[in-house]
């Protein structure tokens, strides 16, 4: 597929090579792949705080960015951030082309799941993950059945994607609590932020995993802080790194 | 000046043994509830037409109200209206003082907190007695309710052991759950004896049949309301459900999402006043009319009071029920309030996790409906936390990709220069409880500007 790579400013300027494995992970799985210039942000920092009208201009240069390259599909390295953007763009006065692009965003583990799954067979991998199945994926996008739900276990797709690697054994904390990040949220409120993400990082600890696998970046930066704060033995890994490694 | 909901909750959350205690405390009563609604096979076609009845009602209640007074009225239950709290506590008061009635025993009601009507009737001369056991302890320690379910989940055993050692006379030291409980039980009994009205809520009112659903655990409306010739009951108006199938539907998911019982212990429906007493029900508007004229604010009235979304709610159990401006915490107090606190703050005591609209038995879209506040907040510049200072210069900096590649730039520049305590110094909230991730030597722009566009993954 004809496919348009969106990299949130996070990933961008912070964690570049998430952006760079998913590139890859996207090549080596043979789809064509542009990465068009002038994006900067899903206007998520600003949303998040109600400043709608203030994140207007840059999402509207994110769509101008995305519009200048036609393309099968959109995809994101950032699940909150691919929620984000498209509330936003359907939110916000903007011209009929970008509102087509709703459609068109995915999240990285949801483009493998559900629109271009992987055919090929996958090198082995030998260590135990914990899953990270951050808010805004699991129960905004439906990357999982958060545990609220009545509803029948299953439907990870992020455990589904997961379980293609060989030898890769995956487990996932014992709640599907919020990590504490909340964007803002972590700077104005950081004392029950940061009890939120040490107790996140216990639940990951407790599963014996050697490595937290998730796919919000943002969150990830949050407990990566924690975990290198508190010198856990864990690495905090983006769900790129690890198909990256076993394509 | 205002204090924020953040500074508000740093002496609870900083007591890290403490937070653990309450935070374990809710979630027990989360995996019940869990337990529970997946115990029932139709739960989330439950959630879903219970949504729906709640809507149909929010968009009818005009009709409905004068459906259910006037069927009420004709079965003998005497219909006061009050559009305010004052006057709520003053329809209250006269019925007592008309009758010469000294002594008002309570069940738990949240709209009673609302109106603040104890002080206002104590201030009259009339004693009022709590007798849901967690409400009675903080009458007795004079403390206002942490949670609306489960009012006394602030405190520990060992504390009310000294409470009821000082107030009832309980053995010194003593903090075992029944005995304290037999204690509150036996004073209790002789305030029900003696009292000349009794007070209760309203779980649901049915408009088809002019009768109302009164739900405890403890059995003690049911004494209340049926010692004394004179029964005051007292609802908000969002409380009308249209027929007693709708009622039924509620009764099922109230107690599965507040506690992860099946039912209530007592289910009690007062259709009628027996010989000789009187039932009087007051209806409160008290800015509801107001808040539900708001399309995106109105859904908050669909609430049925379980407090599922309180005890899931990550910010809540770590920040205690205390922490709050608002008498209801947690996401619903912040629904029904977040456009309205001391600092302007409480509408971002909340990650928008989400957890809260999905646990909620009547779909309320509790997180939807406190960002729908920063929004509102944010449109009249009335953010927290100098929102209002930096935000707009983050929008300048988003908003053009040259400005935000500069401004990152040195950002990496001033983390990769800085030593550890500066940075933990400037960076703020952030650095307290984590480090800031190592600076990369380059953006993934810079990156792919290199790479030619093509990338090394072929």
């Amino acid at each position: 597929m004809k496919l348009s790579l969106f990299v949130p400013c996070l990933v961008n300027h912070l964690f570049p090579h998430i952006a760079i494995d998913t590139l890859q992970v996207l090549e080596k799985l043979g789809h064509q792949v542009s990465y068009p210039r002038g994006q900067t942000c899903c206007g998520q920092m600003m949303t998040n705080s109600g400043c709608i009208e203030i994140a207007e201009p840059a999402v509207a240069a994110l769509c101008e960015a995305l519009l200048r390259e036609p393309c099968d599909a959109i995809v994101a390295p950032a699940a909150s951030c691919v929620f984000a953007a498209k509330e936003n763009i359907e939110r916000m006065n903007l011209p009929g082309e970008a509102k087509a692009l709703v459609d068109k965003f995915y999240e990285l583990t949801e483009f493998l799941h559900d629109v271009a799954p992987i055919q090929r067979e996958l090198k082995p991998i030998r260590r135990v993950v914990s899953m990270q199945m951050s808010c805004h994926g699991l129960r905004m996008l439906g990357l999982g059945t958060s545990s609220e739900l009545a509803l029948p276990p299953g439907g990870n797709k992020l455990h589904a994607i997961l379980s293609r690697i060989p030898e890769l054994t995956i487990t996932q904390p014992a709640r599907d609590e919020c990590c504490g990040f909340g964007g803002t949220f972590a700077v104005d409120e950081s004392d029950i932020s940061g009890k939120m993400a040490r107790d996140k990082i216990e639940q990951h600890v407790a599963t014996g995993a050697d490595a937290i696998v998730g796919y919000d970046p943002s969150c990830m930066m949050s407990l990566g802080g924690v975990v290198s704060r508190n010198h856990v033995q864990l690495e905090v890994l983006h769900l790129c790194a690890l198909l990256n490694q076993a394509l | 000046m205002a204090i924020t909901h953040a500074k508000n909750a740093a002496s609870f959350v900083n007591n890290e043994a403490r937070v653990n205690w309450h935070s374990a405390a809710l979630l027990a009563l989360r995996d019940k509830r869990d337990l529970q609604a997946k115990s029932v096979d139709e739960w989330e076609r439950m959630r879903e037409a219970a949504s729906q009845m709640k809507l149909h009602v929010l968009s009818h209640l005009p009709a409905l109200l004068e459906e259910f007074s006037a069927r009420c009225e004709s079965n003998g239950i005497i219909v006061h209206w009050a559009r305010t709290a004052m006057e709520h506590n003053a329809i209250v008061a006269d019925i007592l003082q008309q009758r010469g009635r000294k002594k008002l025993v309570k069940s738990k009601s949240m709209l009673t907190e609302e109106c603040h009507l104890v002080p206002y009737l104590e201030e009259r001369g009339i004693e009022c007695i709590e007798t849901d056991l967690g409400e009675r302890i903080l009458q007795l320690r004079g403390d206002p309710p942490s949670h609306i379910v489960v009012p006394a989940i602030h405190l520990k055993k060992e504390e009310i052991g000294e409470l009821f050692h000082e107030r009832l006379g309980t053995e010194d030291g003593a903090s075992d759950p029944t005995y304290l409980t037999q204690a509150a039980r036996e004073s209790l009994r002789d305030d029900f004896l003696t009292a000349d009205a009794a007070m209760t809520g309203v779980n649901m009112a049915i408009a088809s049949e002019g009768a109302f659903v009164v739900c405890t655990n403890e059995g003690n409306a049911d004494m209340g309301a049926h010692l004394p010739d004179l029964h005051i009951a007292v609802m908000g108006m969002e409380k009308i459900v249209p027929d007693t199938a709708s009622a039924a539907l509620l009764m099922r998911m109230l107690a599965r999402s507040a506690v992860g019982q099946p039912s209530t212990s007592y289910n009690s429906i007062f259709a009628a006043p027996r010989p000789g007493t009187e039932i009087h029900l007051v209806i409160v508007d008290n800015g509801r009319s107001r808040r539900m004229s708001d399309r995106r604010h109105a859904e908050i009235y669909k609430c049925i009071r379980c407090g599922a979304c309180i005890n899931t709610c990550p910010v809540y159990r770590r920040s205690g029920g205390h922490s709050y401006d608002y008498f209801i915490p947690g996401p619903i107090g912040l629904a029904i309030s977040g456009d309205n606190s001391e600092a302007n703050s409480e509408a971002w005591a909340c990650t928008l996790c989400g957890s809260c609209s999905a646990i909620c038995p009547v779909k309320v879209p509790l997180y939807q409906t406190i960002a729908y506040h920063r929004e509102q907040l944010a449109h009249h510049k009335h953010l927290p936390y100098g929102k209002n200072t930096y935000m707009p210069l983050v929008g300048m900096v988003m908003k053009s990709p040259r400005r935000m590649a500069l401004a990152m730039w040195l950002a990496r520049l001033g983390m990769r220069l800085s030593p550890k305590p500066l940075l933990h110094r400037l960076g703020g909230g952030w650095t307290k409880s984590r480090d800031l991730p190592p600076p990369p030597r380059e953006s993934f722009e810079a990156w792919y500007r290199k790479h030619g566009g093509v990338s090394d993954g072929h």
